[in-house]
């Protein structure tokens, strides 16, 4: 159980950790600053702009529950209205959910596989810049008056030119454009550095449940984004250039959209809660003192959800008219896809059961999880019913379902694992009193708000209205709801509060301050830039917990698991994590950053109709991917595989 | 694991272990793009044969044929979920113990990959094709 890895202390000598020092740090100038391919700080910033993010969408929110707080208010007008609740759902989707839990396994894979950083470091650099634009580029249209107000999922032909003109649901079709491309590039990255960077020994069936969830997820993503990119692809051109795909009247096709729009969709939504859900695989065992029970099954349900959320999109378009045994397809295997969800929750209550449960901060976190979560997971399973569906469809009971789904299945793991990883992150303590109280306003904040919507959905309140009439039983409902939103809003506010005091005054974080059994732990905190200085060789799925794997890192340290001679890393094998050689990596460059800015410029023209700017945007894009491709001048010992010849 | 096994024998060793894996889940895929697109497309067009064919046949074709698939792949990774248990000293040979838990993911996927076919098949007994 004791930490073992980190308390080895023979391994590679002062020469060979100097040497590693030079080669992987990078001099603290203004120009590494926006040059850095460094997983740990690119990581880092996604965490904090996707918090950022967070923080707007979470005002919106604010402003739309005062809102509704009573009937009839006149705090927002429709049109205000429209577009803070149309940000507020795109933003938690696609610029909170997705890029932090994509910030957590920036910073965390490289680390739990025992490599040194992820396969393509540019890529990754380039992924975050892109999505830094992508997301400015979406709230830059609030203040100008042109956000998009057609909702998260902008059904046609609400959203057509002629139902919705401006620039509104533009800024929505290129900004997912925009940022699809961002989250394509970490996918591929988290992928290939699952299956080619893991230290050696670790075979499939010693890859953190975390890891797993990662790489499941970024399958889904190549699978499911896709579909999405062409949808706004077509709404884009039906707006912009009159083409008639959405348009029933000249031979398009209505449902087009939201076929295509939920093919998406669903996988999305498991997108957004799987790496949440290995978050809590992560964080359970460390406090319940004891492995995960039932790693093979659990695995088995990362993989089976993965898969069959692909198969249940109908199930959103229960109301839509198409023929009932269709519907019985999907209805069958959206509630099937229920099961390997509850093998989970049953996996975890068995840690806890047989083990000896030590109550921290990412503890509570991970108990506010499993109670809401099954709760959204409860009301789920009614959706799957067709009869029932079409009762609520588009009434305030769904939106109380998918935000248990989503804060209690992303946000709750979110914080357990902001907590938890916090020393790893800053190499600071956070303090214990004030992570419990805000856990507790969290807690009973999230629940104020959205349990009553529940009621005021059955009483018949439809959602996205930004006003209604007093007297038909949903005013009190609504009223608690608004009062649960600040609760809410104060238990973040405390979060954060807590994350700057340790990042003041926090006590200094040992190397593994809660007794952790992944590899993260077998290093400094914060790690060092080359993270490991040897890669350890794995003998279990409880590395830190083995001494063998300790003993890998000191005396049985192996020259060609030190690579200190060059910015190296190892390649093994995908299925049993065999050693193959040694890559150098790249060093820190511009590229990535002005290429982001090359499709800034294109998406800008786009959206503007400066064509000639979106060309030359284009251009400029073209030309430093050219750079950046061209094959390096190397002296033959540069291009010596031991050191690693071209970066990979 | 492999290394004792001549080439051709590990190949279909492992093609065999993706196919317990993966088969069931690939047979599920067929039967709903199969059974949803034919029902579908049928019955926006007014029709309820297909070039001819009754259309309930054919969703029951599209149930049946997938339903054999994902059946197969199961009796496959129960196999190789009993052949591959990793000894106790499953350290020296990583290989079986990666397989190992591959038959018993195959082997989960391919038991849901049947019950979503068979649940499907059930509709498709007691709703008419084309009811809306």
């Amino acid at each position: 159980m004791a930490s073992s890895t980190a308390a080895c202390d023979t391994g590679p000598g002062p020469e060979a950790m100097a040497s590693l020092s030079r080669h992987w740090a990078e001099a603290p100038t203004l120009r590494n600053w926006f040059a850095t391919v460094d997983h740990k700080r690119i990581g880092r910033r996604y965490l904090v702009t996707a918090g950022v993010f967070f923080g707007l969408a979470g005002a919106s929110a604010v402003a739309l529950r005062t809102q509704l707080a009573g009937p009839e208010a006149g705090i927002l007008s429709a049109w205000e209205y429209n577009q803070l609740f149309t940000m507020h759902g795109t933003a938690m989707i696609f610029l909170f959910s997705t890029p932090m839990l994509f910030g957590f396994g920036n910073f965390l894979v490289p680390l739990m596989i025992g490599a040194r950083d992820m396969a393509f470091p540019r890529l990754n650099a380039f992924g975050y810049w892109v999505f830094l634009f992508a997301g400015l580029f979406m709230w830059a249209s609030v203040p100008a008056g042109a956000a998009p107000d057609g909702g998260w999922f902008a059904y046609v032909p609400l959203t057509d030119e002629r139902n919705s003109p401006g620039l509104h649901l533009d800024v929505y079709t290129l900004g997912l454009l925009f940022l699809g491309v961002s989250t394509t590039a970490g996918a591929i990255n988290f992928i290939v550095t699952a299956l080619k960077l893991r230290a050696p020994g670790m075979s499939l069936n010693r890859v953190p449940i975390f890891v797993w969830a990662v790489v499941a997820t970024s399958f889904m993503v190549l699978f499911a984004l896709p579909v999405l990119n062409l949808d706004n692809v077509l709404l884009f051109l039906d707006r912009r250039f009159d083409t008639r795909f959405f348009d029933p009247g000249r031979g398009g096709n209505v449902l087009l959209w939201q076929h295509l729009f939920w093919i998406f969709g669903h996988p999305d939504v498991y997108i957004i809660v799987m790496p949440a859900l290995g978050i809590v695989s992560a964080v359970l065992p460390v406090f319940c003192r004891r492995g995960i029970v039932g790693y093979p099954l659990i695995v088995f349900s990362i993989v089976a959800i993965a898969i069959i959320s692909f198969g249940v999109w109908v199930h959103h378009m229960f109301a839509t008219g198409l023929p009932q045994l269709s519907y019985g397809f999907f209805s069958a295997a959206s509630t099937i896809i229920t099961i390997p969800s509850g093998l989970q929750i049953f996996a975890w209550l068995a840690t806890m059961l047989t083990g000896r449960i030590v109550v921290r901060v990412p503890f509570l976190f991970v108990v506010g999880f499993l109670v809401t979560f099954v709760v959204g997971g409860v009301t789920g399973v009614m959706f799957a019913l067709t009869a029932f569906d079409q009762q609520i469809t588009d009434t305030y009971f769904v939106v109380a379902h998918f935000h248990y789904v989503l804060f209690g299945g992303a946000v709750f793991p979110i914080l357990a694992g902001l907590y938890y990883w916090l020393p790893k992150l800053t190499g600071r303590m956070a303090g214990e009193r004030l992570g419990r109280w805000a856990f507790g306003l969290v807690f009973v904040g999230m629940n104020l708000t959205f349990l009553p919507m529940h009621v005021s959905g059955l009483l018949g309140m439809p959602r996205r209205v930004y006003t209604y009439p007093g007297g038909l039983g949903w005013d009190p409902w609504n009223l608690l709801a608004t009062v649960g939103a600040y609760v809410l809003a104060v238990g973040l506010l405390l979060v954060v509060a807590g994350v700057i005091h340790a990042l003041r005054r926090g006590e200094p974080a040992p190397d593994d301050p809660w007794g952790g059994d992944s590899l993260e732990w077998a290093t400094s905190s914060p790690p060092k830039p080359y993270n490991f200085p040897v890669i350890p060789r794995v003998h279990s799925l409880h590395p830190v917990w083995d001494p063998r794997t300790a003993e890998s890192t000191g005396l049985g340290a192996d020259g060609d698991r030190i690579l200190a001679e060059g910015r190296g890393t190892l390649l093994t094998s995908e299925l049993d994590g065999r050693y193959e050689r040694a890559v150098r990596m790249p060093q820190e460059t511009l590229k990535p950053l002005v290429a982001a800015l090359g499709l800034l410029i294109v998406f800008l023209g786009l959206l503007l109709a400066g064509y000639w700017v979106a060309a030359a945007g284009a251009a400029l894009v073209v030309v430093t991917l050219g750079a950046w491709l061209w094959p390096p001048r190397q002296t033959p010992e540069e291009a010596d595989p031991a050191v690693g010849g071209g970066a990979v | 694991m492999n290394q004792r096994l001549p080439p051709r024998t590990a190949l279909f060793g492992g093609l065999l272990l993706w196919f317990a894996v993966l088969g069931g889940v690939l047979s599920w895929t067929v039967h709903s793009l199969a059974a949803w697109s034919i029902d579908e497309l049928t019955c926006e067009a007014g029709h309820d044969n297909l070039a001819g064919f009754p259309l309930t046949g054919a969703v029951a074709l599209a149930v049946l044929l997938p339903a054999a698939g994902a059946a197969t792949a199961l009796v496959v990774s129960v196999l190789a979920w009993r052949r591959l248990r990793p000894g106790p000293r499953a350290d020296d040979d990583r290989s079986l113990g990666r397989a190992h838990l591959l038959a018993v993911v195959g082997l989960w996927l391919n038991v849901l990959a049947l019950a979503m076919i068979v649940l499907g098949g059930v509709a498709a007994l007691v709703l008419p094709p084309c009811q809306r």
